[in-house]
C-alpha cells in the first residue's frame, strides 16, 4: 500500500525523525513499519529463492525461471482484475470456471471453423460470463461472493456438458496464440503488459481511485457521487473477458481443451491477492503486490517440484507460507497503527 | 457494578508524566503531564490535533507509549491493554463509537461479560434485566431489544456512556461527548457527570466548546501541537485566556461582519413547497437565496436533517414540490443531486458517511470533483494534491503527513474539515451542511464561517441544520425553526433572541399554530 501515508512520511522524508536517542532495535522496527508492505513480500522472495537455488544448481538458470513465468501467467492475468475487484470488496470466484468453459467453447468451435472465430467465440463467452456475473452482482445487490460462488459451480459445470466430459482435441489450430514475441511467450507478454495496465488504472484514473473509495466506504463513495454500479459491472466484464483468454491461453499450451482445466485456480487467483497485501474487507490491495504474490506462489510451486517434494507437502508449504506472510504483514499494520 | 455506592470506591490519584509519542517518525505527544483525582473534573483543551485524543489512548492503554510514567494511587501503573486500564477503573468513552451495532442495546451493556446460566449457555433474561437496571439506575431511556445500529447518533452516545459506566468506573475519559448531543441531552449528561464526581469518579473531559468548560470543569489543561501549555484551576481561565492558550495568540472573533446584514440576496436558489414526508416533516415551505445563509434549527429528530437528506436525493418526499435554480423535481440519488441540480451536502455523521479511509487527505478533498478533474479519465496525484494545496490553509487542516497523509490517521477536528472541504472545492450552487462545526475548534471554527460567508457572497446558497445555538446566532442570515416535523418560526438574524429561539424549538407544533 504506497498510498499510507505512515509508509510515506516515515520512510519518504529523512529530515521527520527524530534526531537522538533512538537505539538500534527501535530503528529496525520503526524501518519495518514504514516500508511499504511490498518490500515485506520481495524479501519473502529473495529469502525463498535463496533456499531453493541452494536445494537445486537448476533453479536460477534461465530456463526454469521462464518456467516459472509460464506457469504463472495464467495466474497473474486473471488476478489482475481479482485485485481491482477485491480492493472493492467483491470477489469474483468464477474465473476459473470461466475459464474452463471459454476453452471448450474454443474447442468445439474450432473443429468446424477458423482459429479467429473460436477466439472470438471464447472472448464472446467470457464477457457474457462476466456480464451475468456483474448484472447480477452490481445490479441486482446479491453479494459478489455469493453470485459467483454460484456461477463458479454453474459455469463449471456448462463446460463439462459441452465437452462431454472428454477432452477436446484442438490439433493445433489455436497453438499460434502462445507463440513467442522477440523471443517471450505471448502469454508472459501479456500477463506483463495487463498487469502494467492494471496498476496504471489503479493509481492513475478517476476510475482505479473509485475502486479505493466504493472498498473503503461504499456510503461515503455513493455521497460523494461516486457511481457504484457501473464501476463495479465493468470489473466484472473485465474479469470475464480475461477469463476468456485465459482459456484460450490453457487451450493453447495444451493444445486441447477441458471441462476440467483450471480447477482450484480460483482460489490461488484469492490467495496470492491476499498476499499481495489486499483486505478481505476491501479499500486496501495493490497490482504491485498482487504480481509478487503470483510470483511468490510459482517459486514455491517451482522449487518445491524441484526439491522432488511431494505435492501435498507443497500445499501444506504454500499454505504456511500464505499465512506467515500476510501474518507479517498485520503486524507491521498493528505496529504503525500504535 | 459499583457505580451507584462510588463512594465506596478508593478514590483515584492519577499522576502520568512525560508522556511522548510518535507516529511514523513524527512526534505528536512532546512529553505532557496529566494529573486528575476523583471528584476532579478536568477538561482537557486544545485545537484540532493538538494530542488530546492521542494522550487518553496512552492512557487508556489502546496506544502504546514512547515513554513516559503513569502513576496511580502511588503506584506506577503497567498499563500496556485496554483491559489493563479498565482493571484500574479507567472507561473512556471515544469520538467514534465502539458498540457493535449489529447487535441489541442489552446485549451491547453485556459486551464482553455476558452472564451465563447453570448449562453454560447465554442467560438472556438476565442480560436485559441487567441491561434495565443499568440504564434506570443512570437515568437514561433507550429501547433495550432495538439493535445498536438502528439508533440515532445521540442514542448511540449515550448507550456508549452507560457502557463504560456498566462497570466500575474509577476515572471516566469523555473524547468531544456533546458532539452529537442536543442541548436537553446535554444537560441531562452534565446533570450525570455531576452525580458520578460527586460519588468521587475522576474525569477527564474534552471538548471544544467553552462555555461547557465554564459549567462542568473544575480544572483546565491545555495543549498546543504536543505541549501542555497551561493548567489551573478553571476559575482563573477567562474565554480568552483558554483561547489564547489554544491557539497561542489572540483570536479576533468578527462575529457582526459574519452576519453580513446588509449584503445583496439574490434570486432563489432553493424552492422549497409544501414538501411533506410521512411522520418525518410535513407542509414545509422554504427559500434559500443566492448569498444567502440559511439554518434550519431545532432538536435532533425535529425532521430539519431528514429535510436536507431530501434535497441531496437520499429521502423521497411524499408531497410537495422542490426547485434548484432551473431544476425542478426532486433528486432521485445523491449522484443526481450532485450533477444535475449542483447540491452538496456534509453528512452529519462524518466518520462513517463521508470519510474514505484508505485514501488521502488530497483525494478526499477532492472525490467529489473528480468528474471535473479528470481528462481522459486519468487522476494524477498531482492533480488531487493541487487541491489540497488550495484549501489546507483556508481550513487550516493539520496533519503531519500533508497532501498523502492517510485520512483516518488525521485527527477528530481535521477529518470534519477535509469533509467540509470536498464540497467548497466542488463549488455547488446550494451547499447543505449538517453540523458543520462539529468537533471543530474555535479557530478553525472562525474560518470556516469565514469561508461559508465568503462563498455565500460569490452568489452560492447555503443551507445549514443545527442544533448549536451559538452556531445559529454568528452564521446566518435567515433562521428557520422546525419542532415535530414542522416549521414553527422565521427570523431574520438581526431580530433573534437565544432564549425565543430555544423555546420556539423546543415547542409543540399544536401550540406553535395557535400562537403564529
Ligand atoms: N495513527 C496515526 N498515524 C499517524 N498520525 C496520527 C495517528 N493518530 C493521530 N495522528 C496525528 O497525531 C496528531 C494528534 O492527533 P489527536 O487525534 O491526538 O488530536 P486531537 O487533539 O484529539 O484533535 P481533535 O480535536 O481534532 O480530535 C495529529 O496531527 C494526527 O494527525
Ligand atoms: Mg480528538
Amino acid at each position: 500500500m504506497d498510498e499510507t501515508p505512515v509508509d510515506k512520511g516515515g520512510g519518504g522524508s529523512p529530515d521527520a525523525a527524530p534526531a537522538v536517542g533512538i537505539g538500534s532495535r527501535a530503528r529496525i522496527a520503526r524501518i519495518f513499519v514504514a516500508m511499504p508492505p511490498e518490500v515485506v513480500l520481495i524479501v519473502v522472495l529473495v529469502i525463498l529463492g535463496a533456499i531453493f537455488w541452494q536445494g537445486s544448481e537448476f533453479f536460477l538458470t534461465t530456463r526454469n525461471m521462464r518456467n516459472v513465468l509460464l506457469s504463472v501467467s495464467v495466474l497473474g492475468i486473471l488476478a489482475a482484475p481479482g485485485t481491482l475487484l477485491l480492493i472493492s470488496g467483491n470477489f469474483d470466484l468464477s474465473v476459473a470456471s470461466a475459464a474452463a468453459l471459454c476453452g471448450c467453447i474454443a474447442g468445439i468451435v474450432a473443429e468446424e471453423n477458423s482459429a479467429a472465430a473460436a477466439i472470438l467465440a471464447a472472448l464472446g463467452v467470457g464477457l457474457l460470463a462476466g456480464i451475468f456475473n456483474g448484472v447480477l452482482s452490481a445490479y441486482a445487490g446479491i453479494a459478489s461472493i455469493v453470485v459467483t460462488l454460484g456461477t463458479w459451480l454453474g459455469y463449471r459445470g456448462l463446460a463439462r456438458l459441452f465437452s462431454n466430459g472428454q477432452t477436446i482435441r484442438m490439433n493445433g489450430k489455436v497453438e499460434f496464440i502462445t507463440n513467442d514475441i522477440l523471443g517471450v511467450p505471448a502469454q508472459i507478454v501479456l500477463f506483463v503488459l495487463i498487469s502494467v495496465l492494471a496498476w496504471f488504472v489503479v493509481r492513475y484514473t478517476r476510475f482505479g481511485r473509485s475502486v479505493y473509495a466504493i472498498g473503503s466506504n461504499p456510503t461515503a463513495a455513493r455521497l460523494s457521487g461516486i457511481r457504484q454500479k457501473p464501476t463495479i459491472f465493468v470489473m466484472f466484464i473485465v474479469s470475464g473477458l480475461l477469463a476468456g483468454l485465459a482459456g484460450l491461453i490453457l487451450a493453447s499450451q495444451l493444445d486441447a481443451a477441458s471441462g476440467n482445466a483450471a480447477t482450484g485456480v480460483e482460489l490461488e487467483v484469492v490467495a496470492a491477492i491476499i498476499l499481495g497485501g489486499a483486505s478481505l474487507s476491501g479499500g486496501r490491495g495493490t497490482i504491485p503486490g498482487t504480481v509478487l504474490g503470483v510470483f511468490i506462489l510459482g517459486i514455491m510451486q517451482n522449487g518445491l517440484t524441484l526439491l522432488s517434494i511431494s505435492s501435498f507437502w507443497q500445499d501444506v508449504a504454500t499454505g504456511v507460507v500464505l499465512v506467515a506472510a500476510v501474518g507479517l504483514d498485520q503486524v507491521r499494520l498493528r505496529l504503525s497503527g500504535s | 457494578m459499583t457505580t451507584e455506592n462510588g463512594a465506596l470506591n478508593q478514590r483515584l490519584e492519577l499522576r502520568a508524566t512525560g508522556l511522548r509519542k510518535s507516529f511514523g517518525g513524527v512526534e505528536v505527544l512532546h512529553g505532557v503531564d496529566i494529573a486528575v483525582e476523583g471528584g476532579e473534573v478536568l477538561a482537557l483543551l486544545g485545537e484540532n490535533g493538538a494530542g488530546k485524543s492521542t494522550a487518553i489512548k496512552i492512557l487508556a492503554g489502546d496506544y502504546k507509549r514512547d515513554a513516559g510514567v503513569i502513576v496511580i494511587d502511588g503506584e506506577e501503573a503497567d498499563i500496556r491493554s485496554p483491559r489493563d486500564a479498565g482493571a484500574y477503573g479507567l472507561r473512556v468513552i471515544y469520538q467514534e463509537f465502539s458498540d457493535a451495532p449489529d447487535l441489541t442495546v442489552a446485549e451491547n451493556l453485556s459486551l464482553g461479560r455476558l452472564p451465563r446460566n447453570r448449562f453454560g449457555l447465554v442467560d438472556w433474561s438476565r442480560v436485559r434485566r441487567d441491561a434495565r437496571r443499568i440504564l434506570e439506575k443512570l437515568g437514561i431511556e433507550l429501547p433495550i431489544r432495538t439493535l445498536v445500529g438502528n439508533l440515532g447518533v445521540a442514542e448511540r452516545q449515550v448507550l456508549e456512556i452507560a457502557r463504560a459506566l456498566a462497570g466500575s468506573a474509577r476515572l471516566l475519559i469523555l473524547d468531544e461527548p456533546t458532539s452529537a448531543l442536543t442541548l436537553e441531552e446535554t444537560d441531562a449528561l452534565f446533570a450525570f457527570i455531576e452525580r458520578l464526581k460527586a460519588q468521587g469518579v475522576a474525569i477527564i473531559y474534552i471538548t471544544h466548546r467553552l462555555d461547557e468548560v465554564e459549567r462542568i470543569a473544575d480544572t483546565v489543561l491545555v495543549f498546543r501541537d504536543g505541549d501542555a501549555v497551561a493548567e489551573g484551576p478553571v476559575s482563573e481561565f477567562g474565554r480568552k485566556e483558554m483561547v489564547e492558550a489554544m491557539v497561542g495568540h489572540e483570536l479576533v472573533e468578527e462575529v457582526a461582519s459574519l452576519r453580513g446584514e446588509d449584503h445583496d440576496i439574490g434570486e432563489a436558489v432553493l424552492t422549497i413547497e409544501g414538501a411533506t414526508s410521512e411522520g418525518v416533516f410535513r407542509d414545509v415551505d422554504l427559500e434559500v437565496r443566492e448569498g444567502e445563509i440559511l439554518s434550519l434549527f431545532g432538536r435532533i429528530g425535529c425532521g430539519a436533517l431528514e429535510l436536507a437528506e431530501a434535497v441531496f436525493g437520499l429521502r423521497e418526499m411524499t408531497g410537495g414540490s422542490m426547485r434548484v435554480g432551473e431544476q425542478s423535481g426532486q433528486p432521485t440519488s445523491p449522484k443526481d443531486a450532485i450533477a444535475r441540480f449542483g447540491v452538496g451536502f456534509v453528512p452529519i455523521d462524518r466518520k462513517i458517511d463521508g470519510l474514505l479511509t484508505v485514501l488521502n487527505v488530497a483525494e478526499n478533498l477532492s472525490v467529489a470533483s473528480w468528474p471535473w478533474m479528470t481528462t481522459a479519465g486519468l487522476l494524477p496525484p498531482r492533480a488531487t494534491a493541487k487541491v489540497f494545496e488550495r484549501w489546507y490553509e483556508t481550513l487550516d487542516i493539520r496533519g503531519k503527513g500533508g497532501a498523502t497523509q492517510s485520512v483516518d490517521t488525521l485527527s477528530g477536528g481535521n477529518q470534519q474539515k477535509v469533509v467540509l472541504g470536498r464540497w467548497l472545492e466542488r463549488e455547488s450552487r446550494l451547499l447543505v451542511l449538517a453540523e458543520p462545526t462539529r468537533g471543530v475548534d474555535v479557530g478553525a471554527r472562525a474560518q470556516i464561517y469565514h469561508v461559508l460567508r465568503r462563498f455565500a457572497d460569490k452568489g452560492i446558497a447555503v443551507l445549514i441544520v443545527t442544533s448549536d445555538i451559538e452556531e445559529v446566532v454568528r452564521i446566518s442570515d435567515t433562521i428557520v425553526v422546525m419542532s415535530r416535523g414542522r416549521v414553527v418560526a422565521r427570523h431574520r438574524a438581526s431580530d433573534v433572541d437565544r432564549a425565543q429561539l430555544i423555546r420556539q424549538a423546543a415547542e409543540d407544533t399544536v401550540e406553535a399554530a395557535a400562537a403564529g
